[in-house]
């Protein structure tokens, strides 16, 4: 959005762009209201959330414009009765793994298609490409199968690790693509040099490409980490354990029938979600800005 | 160390052709080349297939006799400069450097001395520590030479790496770069398109053109031997002025008769067996001597004057429109849209078949 700049600078107009007509002043006023209106439209549910899950006079539903009365009363709630702990736990060692995985395979995958010449390589990269449009969901009886064939053969094959082989597989195909384009950009030059300078191509990834592609790297590594923070349904078909839920999954019990309805336990509970996402992206903040690879190449 | 090139040919995949085909070449110990060409000649694959960053499609690569095709680039005793410098981005030009000595699982003590050796050298000391991004554009150069040095390689290949520097900046290069190549006593080869670097920094300029070598020689044997059309107007600047025509009972004549040249006694001989032939003529811009002579003169009406300073050069043109260019000292009185005489320096006129475009004299 257009910023005025009015520096108090002896009257002198400093800005570079040309002073605001009527119509341009109109059509700025109009977008600034269109831009409240749609921070309204976020903000207000999150805020919503935020002050039911520690009013105290909440009971099983949220209910708008009641008395306040701060509480802790929700969250108790949520880690004495329910086996949210659990969920938490299940929910990062999945989201981790599966973070993990998805960085290895499409570190591979995209340094190859970037870097390599090799027989169906462009039919390959379409074919991924087109089977992504499949959503995941359309194949849940042929995880089903394709579970208890594996568990048959390896029976410390648990759900859980399915699930995390279902999200990684799911995200391979759109970040190859992603992260292939990144090194599309990184000069082929620095390769030349770092084989000169000894590197073999696992060597060159690993020491030269990896790090200049980190912030990209850091932004497939957030996203896959949050997929499973908001996945419901994969969990909810897939694991039949309450104990081995994920977060998502879990909370989603607290609402989904009338009998055990507690609103604000859910919401205090989707709060707290809320954390590890904040940190990790704390964590990679320094990563994911960009800018690394300037200076790489004449300037 | 000795390079040697022995019917080299290069086929990329996905091609029909060659890119480049039978160059043999032999560079020898301690030699400064330059494989000089317009863009798109081959000269950077040759460069690549030296360095093993291109696979050699036929032919042999010898380095003091012992075949190199399929040796790995880091076990070639070679070393790189590139043309955007290729500086590794996320380390400091302290690691940048140190960085091939630690593959090689060199000592710290050892590559540390080596570093600070070739950053005092290079005069970058300054800037151990920084990042590529935060240095200019002269100073990463620097560091992309210290970064080859530190190899103490047995061969120096550099593509085009003066390219990206600024004019003033480029010319104190070239000549720190010779006196490199002289202190380090290792072979370099160097890749360019621009003639002038070439020329000054060369014991052994090839010139490639269209996959083939054009001519293998000195710089000076270039600019006074030209081996054929290509060459003649690829070397020097201003461009040397050809003008086509026949040999005529001995005498050089272009079709409306402007230019009528009588080739000196040697010349005269090895044009015989060109009578009623097509023949080109070339002479360089210098070989013009103002006035008259008895013979082989031209009138030309001067187009525009370019002053150099020390030499001008007047672009003229002849009554029916062909355009030469003359240069003559500074001092000489020209003016626009006047017609003077000028005469051809026998000793500098070159004679080129106009078939072949191969040189006659």
């Amino acid at each position: 959005m257009s910023k005025r700049e009015k520096k108090k600078n002896d009257g002198l107009y400093l800005s570079d762009r040309q002073p605001l007509t009527t119509a341009k002043l109109i059509s700025l006023i109009v977008s600034y209201i269109l831009l409240l209106f749609w921070v309204f439209v976020i903000v207000w549910p999150l805020a919503q959330i935020v002050i039911s899950s520690f009013n105290g006079n909440q009971s099983s539903y949220i209910s708008i414009g009641g008395e306040y009365e701060f509480s802790l009363r929700h969250f108790s709630y949520l880690f004495s009765e329910t086996y949210f702990w659990n969920w938490v736990v299940n929910t990062i060692y999945i989201a981790v793994a599966t973070a993990l995985l998805t960085l290895l395979i499409v570190s591979f995958t995209g340094y190859a298609y970037s870097r390599f010449r090799f027989s169906g390589r462009k039919a390959s990269l379409m074919a991924i490409m087109l089977l992504q449009t499949v959503p995941t969901f359309a194949g849940i009886t042929a995880f089903y199968t394709l579970h208890s064939i594996i568990a048959a053969v390896i029976p410390g094959f648990t759900r859980q690790f399915f699930l995390i082989l279902i999200y990684a597989g799911g995200g391979i195909a759109s970040n190859t693509f992603i992260l292939k384009g990144y090194i599309d950009g990184v000069s082929t030059e620095l390769d030349d040099a770092a084989r000169i300078d000894g590197c073999g191509s696992l060597q060159v990834y690993r020491l030269i490409i990896m790090p200049i592609a980190r912030p990209m790297l850091a932004i497939i590594a957030l996203w896959s980490f949050i997929g499973p923070f908001l996945d419901y349904m994969m969990p909810s078909i897939l694991l039949n354990d309450p104990r081995s839920y994920t977060l998502a999954t879990g909370l989603h019990t607290l609402i989904n029938d009338s009998q055990n309805m507690h609103q604000p336990v859910f919401a205090a509970g989707g709060l707290l979600t809320a954390i590890p996402i904040v940190i990790l992206f704390i964590a990679l903040q320094k990563e994911l800005v960009s800018g690394l690879s300037s200076g790489a190449v004449k300037g | 160390m000795k390079v040697e090139l022995v019917n080299i040919g290069k086929k990329y995949e996905g091609r029909e052709n060659f890119t480049i085909r039978n160059i043999d070449l032999v560079i020898e110990e301690n030699e400064f080349c330059v494989i000089l060409g317009p863009s798109g000649s081959g000269k950077s694959t040759v460069l690549r297939m030296i360095a093993g960053l291109a696979s050699i499609t036929e032919g042999d690569l010898l380095f003091n006799g012992k075949r190199m095709n399929r040796v790995e680039p880091k076990d070639r005793d070679i070393a790189m400069v590139f043309q955007s410098y290729a500086l590794y981005p996320h380390m400091t030009v302290y690691e940048n450097m140190a960085f091939s000595l630690k593959m090689k699982k060199e000592r710290k003590t050892v590559i540390h001395e080596s570093v600070l050796e070739a950053a005092e050298t290079l005069q970058i000391s300054e800037y151990l520590y920084s990042r590529p991004s935060e240095i200019s554009g002269g100073q990463r150069q620097r560091v992309a030479l210290g970064r080859a040095m530190v190899r103490n390689p047995a061969v120096f290949l550099m593509d085009e790496p003066l390219s990206n520097l600024d004019a003033k900046l480029r010319e104190h290069m070239r000549v720190e770069l010779v006196r490199l190549h002289k202190s380090l006593n290792t072979t370099s080869i160097y890749v360019t398109h621009d003639q002038t670097e070439a020329m000054t920094m060369a014991d052994k300029i090839v010139l490639f053109d269209d996959g083939k070598v054009q001519q293998i020689g000195a710089p000076t044997e270039f600019y006074e031997n030209p081996a054929n059309l290509f060459v003649a107007g690829f070397i020097g600047s201003p461009t040397m002025n050809i003008f086509h025509g026949k040999m005529n009972n001995g005498v050089f004549r272009t079709d409306n008769d402007l230019v009528v040249v009588e080739p000196k006694p040697e010349d005269a001989i090895l044009l015989k067996p060109y009578e009623g032939k097509e023949v080109c003529m070339g002479i360089r811009s210098e070989r013009f001597n103002a006035g008259l002579a008895e013979k082989n003169n031209v009138t030309v009406k001067i187009d525009v004057i370019e002053m150099l300073g020390k030499e001008q050069l007047l672009y003229c043109k002849f009554p029916d429109g062909h355009e030469v260019v003359i240069s003559e000292p500074g001092y000489f009185e020209y003016g626009v849209d006047e017609d003077h005489d000028f005469n051809f320096d026998l000793d500098g006129v070159h004679f080129f078949d106009a078939d072949t475009t191969l040189r006659i004299n």
